[in-house]
């Protein structure tokens, strides 16, 4: 036994190592036996840390030295929908100071969620030669000030992506610290931002740096603008325009089209805010060569989009707004034959009356058109059990299956029962689902479902839904590799979470917001599961000045080796050993 | 004798380097092949080894006769210069295909004789072996020993929470803490009496707070309005959550609860691993948040804590293997296994990585592990700093069951 390990020198074991590079078998790798697990630490190179709560940095840098790469996820997953109050948390300059001195050598960061300050900003610009990676996807907290101390010191930066991001836009006069000596960019994205910025320094920018793949303009950089970047970079992959409001004026269009059949390796296309159809054409020349399209911004209507669609035979990602309608879907399932995504999103999301024509035969059609779909987000106003059941059975290979009926609690419009039976069918028919999102008019029932058949779900979102604590022990119970659960106003209250106790140090974290939960429950399971970080979060004041039975707001429960937290704002309070000594 | 007569005889004039394996066996093999091996490429440049049977190159101890033939079949194929990339990738292709032992060896004997191509090949050959597995068929398939113990393996999670030992455990550091904290209030106010203690002078808990105590974050407290209609769930602001029945359930918990035992934690499903995958997989230590048990202590006695923890730690990291020889010679029920407590990773390789627990006077608990091998194990074991933490915390534990110091 020991012979193999005597025989295989350690720089043998870690060069086969280093051809392994997914997180879950590094991960298994190190749990094989007490040399491997020291080889590998020595060797890790990414870190992925999807809740930047559940370990301390301390920690990370203790067990990896070596790290070049770290991804760190903050807020969850309902903070996109407003759920987590302003201030709740997800710093990221404690991991940066304790980075700057741990890993001079650090290459990549990449954080969603969190709260980055200029000051990290800064630190990072500072701290790291040989920085070269930088994304900032939905997080907040920063300004220009400092993506300008990113442009100015990081001489080697091949990627600045800030995806979605809340940025204190002070002026685009940050993208001119860029240096004229800097020229390693490979990808830039700036749509989330607001302001102008300097059209000249940008143009420099592109035409100094050979090697740019990815540009995502914002929705300052106009039409005309557009042409001169392209035919700077005819190299570029992905490309966000920026916002197309003009009139049609046929010297830039041809301009712009001319330039637009220039790039042929263009294979990604986003941005079209305020998009005026008449200048759609100007693309069609590289609509074959597409395979990812997100229009998710603009506001173009059914008959330009079936147009537009229908030259791209090689698509495989579409993000749309409803405006689709079913006949566009129907149009997208006979065309594209390759898509593998679709997010169709809602125009107008809170108005009471649907405002198009799209329903849910539009997603029958595509299960049924497109045999390699295997993910979709789709926001209707109907549904039916039997459109469920079909779609089932039409695709049985969906992995992430996220449906929002607008109107909670919606039933079947054809029967009026409840959607348990069509979403039963989704979770028995596909039998890799690895993310759900229920809605409309759900019983406890469908948990049953859910429990029984979700065997290889790992992230499923609730809301609305369900009779009692009965679906939540399903869930819990039932499916085994559940890691995220993110529940809103159902009453589940404290049995089955109690009851379940254990399976939560199974998984990531578990929100629940406007649910039953009592505050005594939360207190019994933070004193109970002391690797479980039990937080309360109620904006009402403090939980003890309310009855122990009395329901909390928000509840969020995560595992964590690094104990409670210490940055809680005043309206999160931590459910653990000390608490419970303190409050009692 | 003969072989010489051929060699003379033989038209082609080939070249031939002899190697001895470590068995002591000998082979002779054409020279550009065994050329095309760096390691011996540079014995015969540099001594002239190799030209003869008596002056056989000796090869490094991972070569065995059977592994040298496959890496000369290696050389032979791609010393050849004309072969094209595709010819050379099919030749590669069929010649890993052997059991994984053999392709061990292999790559540990490519190794040695520094053949990078071949060992870029077997390497990632045993990648893919690898990849995509669990640690037991990783284990299986290699060989290897189970040293990590039975809670640091695949479940340690479930296996923990079920522990009844650890749920004791965490109830009775919960007790203690709370002592601790009512004796720091009583401390100012009255003499400290002599608090009975019954259990033993040996009490020790070795956990260490890791907890992250790094600076706090800036807060930006920006209220800016986010643009994010297209994600928005429509809010329902009427609530529907049924809040009563509540009471009656709650009560029968919490009882339950006094009584020191919590049955209604039903146990996970049954295959419900560590499910993170995608994140990090430390284990969950037990976490105790210590910050404020040195707060309020008198200089005096702070003072002679911090002898008492150098003593102590020194004690520890001497006296262990001893004082373990010494428990288990008291013969009482009891499963030790030592802590090690060097600390860097790298070099030293222990047996185990548990943790004891020393609870009541004979009653003897380990807990084999809290935590897989994890950077908690490292850390709350191996860095001085920390061991000092723990140690401070044991020693003042004692100073307070003692009263006197």
């Amino acid at each position: 036994m020991l012979k193999m390990a005597n025989s295989f020198p350690e720089e043998v074991l870690e060069h086969v190592f280093s051809f392994i590079q997914s997180d879950k078998d590094r991960n298994s790798i190190s749990m094989v036996c007490k040399s491997w697990y020291e080889i590998e630490r020595w060797c890790r190179r990414r870190i992925f840390v999807g809740n930047c709560y559940a370990v301390s940095p301390r920690m990370v840098i203790r067990r990896f030295p070596e790290v070049r790469s770290i991804e760190l996820k903050g807020k969850p997953h309902f903070a996109d929908f407003k759920l987590v109050p302003e201030g709740w948390g997800g710093y990221v300059y404690p991991w940066i100071v304790a980075m700057a001195v741990a890993y001079p050598w650090l290459e990549e960061i990449r954080l969603k969620r969190m709260v980055v300050t200029d000051e990290s900003l800064e630190l990072i610009a500072k701290s790291f030669k040989n920085f070269k990676v930088l994304v900032l996807s939905s997080c907040e907290g920063f300004s220009t000030d400092g993506l300008a101390a990113i442009a100015a010191n990081c001489r080697n930066l091949r990627e600045l992506d800030l995806w979605e991001s809340e940025v204190d836009d002070l002026s685009g006069h940050w993208l001119s610290h860029f240096p004229d000596t800097y020229t390693s960019l490979v990808s830039l994205n700036i749509s989330c931002l607001g302001s102008e910025v300097s059209f000249s320094a940008l143009e420099r920018l592109v035409g100094r740096c050979p090697n740019l793949r990815s540009l995502r303009l914002n929705p300052a950089v106009p039409l005309e603008r557009l042409a001169n970047l392209l035919r700077q970079a005819p190299q570029l992959v992905e490309l966000g325009t920026g916002t197309c409001l003009a009139e049609l004026k046929p010297d830039v269009f041809s301009n712009l089209a001319g330039a637009f059949s220039g790039c042929k390796e263009l294979k990604s296309l986003s941005g079209f805010w305020e998009v005026v159809p008449a200048y759609l054409p100007a693309v069609y020349s590289i609509c074959p060569g597409l395979t990812s399209l997100n229009l998710s911004y603009a506001s173009i209507q059914s008959p330009d989009l079936i147009k537009l669609v229908s030259q791209c035979q090689n698509l495989q990602r579409l993000w749309v707004l409803d405006y689709i309608e079913d006949v566009g879907l129907d149009a997208l399932a006979a065309s594209c034959k390759d898509l593998r995504e679709l997010r169709v999103f809602p125009s107008d999301p809170f108005g009471l009356e649907p405002n198009v024509a799209l329903t849910e035969q539009g997603l029958v059609s595509v299960s049924e058109g497109c045999p390699k779909l295997h993910s979709v987000l789709y926001f209707c106003r109907q549904m039916s059990n039997a459109a469920l059941l079909t779609i089932a059975r039409n695709q049985p290979n969906f992995t992430c299956f996220r449906l929002c009926i607008i109107e909670p609690r919606t039933p079947d419009y054809l029967t009026l029962q409840p959607l348990d039976v069509g979403f039963g069918a989704i979770v028995e028919h596909c039998k890799d689902l690895q993310r759900l999102s229920v809605s409309g008019l759900l019983t406890d029932r469908v948990f049953e479902y859910i429990g029984t058949y979700g065997k290889k779900l790992e992230m499923l979102s609730l809301a609305f839904a369900g009779d009692g604590d009965l679906g939540l022990h399903h869930v819990l119970s039932g499916c085994e590799n559940l890691r995220k659960l993110e529940i809103r106003d159902c009453p589940f209250g404290d049995k089955a979470l109690l009851d379940n106790a254990a399976k939560l140090e199974t998984m990531r974290s578990l929100w629940m917001s406007s649910c039953s939960v009592s505050y005594g429950a939360c207190k019994l399971l933070g004193q109970k599961m002391p690797r479980l970080n039990v937080e309360v979060i109620d904006e009402r004041g403090p939980p003890d000045s309310r009855p122990e039975s009395c329901p909390v707001e928000k509840l969020y429960i995560y595992r964590s080796i690094a104990g409670p937290r210490i940055d809680m704002p005043g309206f999160v309070w931590m459910m653990d050993e000390d608490s419970a000594l303190r409050l009692s | 004798m003969s072989e010489g007569v051929m060699a003379v005889v033989k038209p082609e004039m080939k070249s031939y380097i002899w190697l001895q394996t470590a068995d002591g066996s000998i082979q002779q093999v054409e020279e550009e092949v065994a050329m095309f091996c760096p390691m011996i490429c540079r014995e015969i440049l540099q001594t002239g080894m190799g030209s003869s049977k008596n002056y056989a190159i000796s090869l490094p101890q991972r070569v065995n006769p059977a592994i040298l033939g496959l890496i000369l079949d290696y050389c032979r194929f791609h010393q050849v210069p004309g072969r094209s990339n595709k010819e050379r990738k099919t030749f590669d292709e069929k010649f890993i295909r052997m059991d994984t032992k053999r392709l061990c060896e292999l790559t540990s004997a490519a190794d040695s004789l520094q053949l990078k191509p071949l060992v870029d090949l077997t390497s990632r050959a045993l990648a893919r072996i690898i990849e995509g597995k669990t640690p037991e068929e990783i284990r299986e398939t290699f060989h290897l020993p189970d040293d990590l113990t039975e809670e640091e393996k695949l479940e340690p999670l479930r296996n923990i929470t079920d522990d009844p030992r650890i749920r004791l455990l965490n109830r009775l550091y919960a007790r203690k803490r709370k002592e601790l904290k009512e004796r720091e209030k009583l401390k100012n106010v009255e003499v400290e009496e002599e608090r009975v203690d019954e259990r033993s002078v040996e009490d020790l808990l070795t956990f260490i707070n890791g907890g992250g105590e790094d600076s706090k974050g800036v807060r930006a407290n920006k209220n800016k309005k986010k643009n994010r209609r297209r994600k928005d769930h429509p809010k329902d602001s009427s609530s529907n959550s049924v809040y009563g029945n509540h009471n009656k359930e709650l009560d029968v918990l919490s009882s339950s609860c006094h009584d020191g035992e919590v049955n209604n934690m039903a146990s996970p499903s049954k295959n419900s691993k560590l499910q993170d995958s995608t994140s990090v997989t430390f284990s969950p230590k037990l976490e105790f948040d210590d910050g404020d048990i040195d707060d309020d202590i008198d200089p005096a006695m702070k003072e002679e804590l911090d002898r008492e923890v150098e003593d102590f730690a020194r004690r520890l990291n001497s006296d262990w293997p001893e004082r373990m020889q010494e428990i288990l010679s008291l013969g009482q029920e009891r499963r030790l296994v030592p802590i090690s407590m060097n600390g860097n990773g790298s070099t030293h390789r222990y047996t185990s990585m548990s943790c004891i627990v020393w609870i009541g006077d004979n009653n003897l608990m380990v807990n084999d592990s809290f935590v897989r091998m994890s950077s908690s194990s490292f850390e709350w074991i191996a860095r001085d700093a920390s061991m000092r933490f723990a140690a401070e915390e044991a020693v003042e534990e004692l100073a307070m069951s003692f009263g006197a110091r």
